[in-house]
């Protein structure tokens, strides 16, 4: 990067970091991810700088929003017929292209708006950041 | 603009951007056809709007090529262009060939239009991607060899660049390779290993160099980072790009009759492929990086990186995802095929000729490097509306895909195609609806033109 952006914003590292962390839970490692995304959250819940609280809060609601997607998925694969039915594709690919991706984009954006040092609220599943 | 000829770019432009909505207009036409059989059924049937559909697309982006060429070759070569008169004349030849050819598909049946276009003297019709009457491709092969002319004396009149000269190698490859689109034996075998001559080392060659040339141009003036620097990564694509391409072509002829060696040297050739649009990224991302001054029209910058980006993810992964013998034994001919076609038609070559018309329109619109702030915020957001559309389609196809691939194909019980397309109807409702999404971001970005600033610009 050039010059510019090299001097960062206070919490710009950790909020770098929460949006890293929560594409790798989707992407790479999920669960040991989270776990570490968590523990970055009560870390700096209270006092950490606004720009990181305000990442950790945005990535944090959407990990929790994931796992609450794929519950449905999992309920709504039982309901009609469990998992040999011949459904199950159908609601896995569905789930893949378009709540998965959509949760990789909002990702995606958040990383670059991290990587620019500005705070960014998640569209509809994110939560409010402070000033 | 530093030359009074480059101004021939303009109309060029606004007919590519013209069919381009079009294009996209039989998209959303076909994609309901896919959901809803009988839409708009007699008066468009689904093949004819097909052929609309794509070919619109083939021609939208030869008028931006050349309109690209108009506005590059001058400034490279430090002339005015050879004749800026010819070129007028061309854009006017071509538009109403063009348009002539699609009243044709639309108001008589395709095989009346054979008939009366003489097809049965030069038989040439009746291929995908290939269906224009004979006396239309005869007419493109005469505006392809004058516009080589004008802009080839051009150059040899003026500055040799070597992104002169990449552009000049890559729009005569086009128009060689075209001339195979005469060439229909009856043998279907030999028919079919032909036309990839032209559909492929067109797309996985020529038009490379044409990219590469465009991107490197307008990042040299994005940036101000030295021409030795972006020439050298330009050779490099290149090079890998038509070595690569060239026997790259073998993925098409695991099938359709040809020797059994095919199989492994398009598999190894074409799993290079992605190599020459993964430099692409690299070189875009890395020039922009190391910018040496802030360029005022960050829009073009946008286009530019998401044509780095997208290219590499259409063509190059999206490629790679189907391009291995075993793998193209399942996917060939399936929806995965029509998911790797859209992202890198746009990621390539959409984007690139948006690029070329984003960097150079406040030079020849308003005599300025930029369009007011309001104009370039809208045109990102276009960017972002069209770019995010086909990712999903994309996505959506890849799915429809799958499931096709593995209940008609790999299954124990094998289901018939129609009964598969039934099932996976879903995944066509959620493309159209996306399509949808992506026509408003093609608005958005014709609106852009006509946005007027709170600021007024100063004139460069
Ligand atoms: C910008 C560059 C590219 C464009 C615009 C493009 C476009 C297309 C299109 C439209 C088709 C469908 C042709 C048809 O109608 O049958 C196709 C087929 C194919 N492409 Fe590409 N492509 C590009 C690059 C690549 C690359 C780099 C690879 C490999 C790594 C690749 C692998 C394939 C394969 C294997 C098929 C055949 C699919 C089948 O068997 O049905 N393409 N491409
Ligand atoms: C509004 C969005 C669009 C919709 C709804 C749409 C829909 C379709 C449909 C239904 C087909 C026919 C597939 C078949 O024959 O089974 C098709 C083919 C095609 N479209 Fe689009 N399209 C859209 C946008 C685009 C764009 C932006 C591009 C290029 C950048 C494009 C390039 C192509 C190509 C190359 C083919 C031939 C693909 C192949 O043979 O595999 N389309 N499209
Ligand atoms: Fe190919």
């Amino acid at each position: 990067m050039n010059g510019q952006t090299d001097t960062s914003v206070p919490g710009q590292t950790i909020a770098v970091a929460a949006e890293a962390l929560y594409l790798a839970n989707l992407l790479l490692l999920p669960g040991f991810s989270f776990a570490l995304l968590l523990w970055l959250f009560f870390r700096h819940r209270r006092n950490g700088a606004p720009l990181a609280r305000c990442h950790l809060r945005q990535t944090v609601a959407a990990s929790l929003w994931a796992g609450v997607i794929l519950v449905i998925v999992n309920v709504l694969i039982l309901a009609t017929g469990g998992y040999q039915s011949a459904n199950v594709w159908m609601y896995v690919i569905i789930y893949f292209t378009v709540g998965h991706s959509s949760l990789i984009l909002l990702g995606m954006v958040g990383l670059a708006k991290a990587m620019a040092g500005r705070a960014w609220r998640y569209p509809i599943i994110g939560m409010q950041c402070d000033e | 603009m530093q030359f009074q000829s480059q101004a021939v770019a303009k109309p060029y432009f606004i007919a590519a951007i013209g069919l381009f909505i079009g294009q996209i207009l039989f998209g959303l036409i076909i994609g309901t056809q896919y959901v809803i059989g009988d839409f708009l059924f007699p008066e468009i049937p689904f093949n004819v709007a097909r052929m609309v559909h794509t070919n619109l697309l083939i021609v939208w982006l030869l008028f931006g090529f050349m309109g690209a060429a108009y506005y590059l070759v001058p400034e490279e070569a430090e002339r005015e262009l050879f004749s800026p008169k010819l070129a007028i004349a061309l854009f006017w030849i071509f538009l109403v060939a063009g348009a002539l050819t699609i009243v044709g598909y639309l108001a008589v049946p395709y095989a009346t239009l054979a008939a009366v276009t003489g097809n049965d003297l030069l038989p040439t019709m009746g291929r995908e991607f290939l269906e224009q009457p004979t006396i239309t491709k005869m007419g493109i092969v005469v505006v392809a060899l004058a516009f080589l002319f004008n802009i080839g004396m051009t150059i040899i009149a003026g500055r040799k660049t070597v992104i002169n000269i990449v552009l000049l190698t890559g729009l005569t490859g086009l128009a060689v390779l075209f001339l195979f689109s005469f060439y229909n034996p009856i043998n279907l075998v030999l028919d079919k290993m032909f036309w990839w001559w032209v559909v492929h080392l067109w797309v996985e060659g020529v038009w490379e160099l044409i990219m590469g040339a465009i991107l490197a141009f307008v990042l040299i003036r994005l940036t101000g980072v030295d021409r030795e620097v972006i020439e050298k990564w330009l050779y490099v694509i290149i090079a890998m790009a038509l070595i690569t391409g060239i026997i790259g072509t073998g993925h098409h002829y695991y099938w359709i009759g040809t020797p059994e060696y095919w199989q492994w040297w398009g598999s190894i050739f074409s799993a290079l492929e992605p190599i020459p649009f993964f430099m692409m990224t690299v070189f875009a991302f890395t020039m922009v990086n190391r910018r040496r001054k802030e360029h005022p029209n960050k829009a073009a910058t946008l286009w530019a990186l998401g044509t780095a980006v997208m290219a590499f993810l259409g063509a190059g992964v999206w490629g790679f995802l189907h391009t291995l013998a075993p793998v193209n034994f399942y996917t060939h001919g399936s929806q995965i095929t029509a998911a790797h076609g859209h992202m890198a038609f746009y990621g390539a070559y959409v984007l690139v000729v948006i690029t070329m018309i984003s960097y150079a329109w406040p030079h020849l619109q308003h005599n300025a490097p930029a369009s007011n702030g309001r104009a370039q915020l809208l045109e990102m957001w276009s960017f972002w509306l069209m770019t995010v559309s086909i990712v999903f389609i994309t996505l959506f196809l890849t799915g429809a895909g799958i499931l096709q691939v593995y209940l008609q194909r790999v299954s124990d019980t094998p289901l018939p195609f129609m009964v598969v397309q039934d099932k996976i109807a879903l995944f066509y409702w959620l493309r159209l609806w996306t399509g949808v999404i992506f026509f408003v971001g093609l608005c958005l970005y014709v609106y852009s033109f006509f946005a007027k600033g709170k600021e007024t610009l100063a004139s460069s």
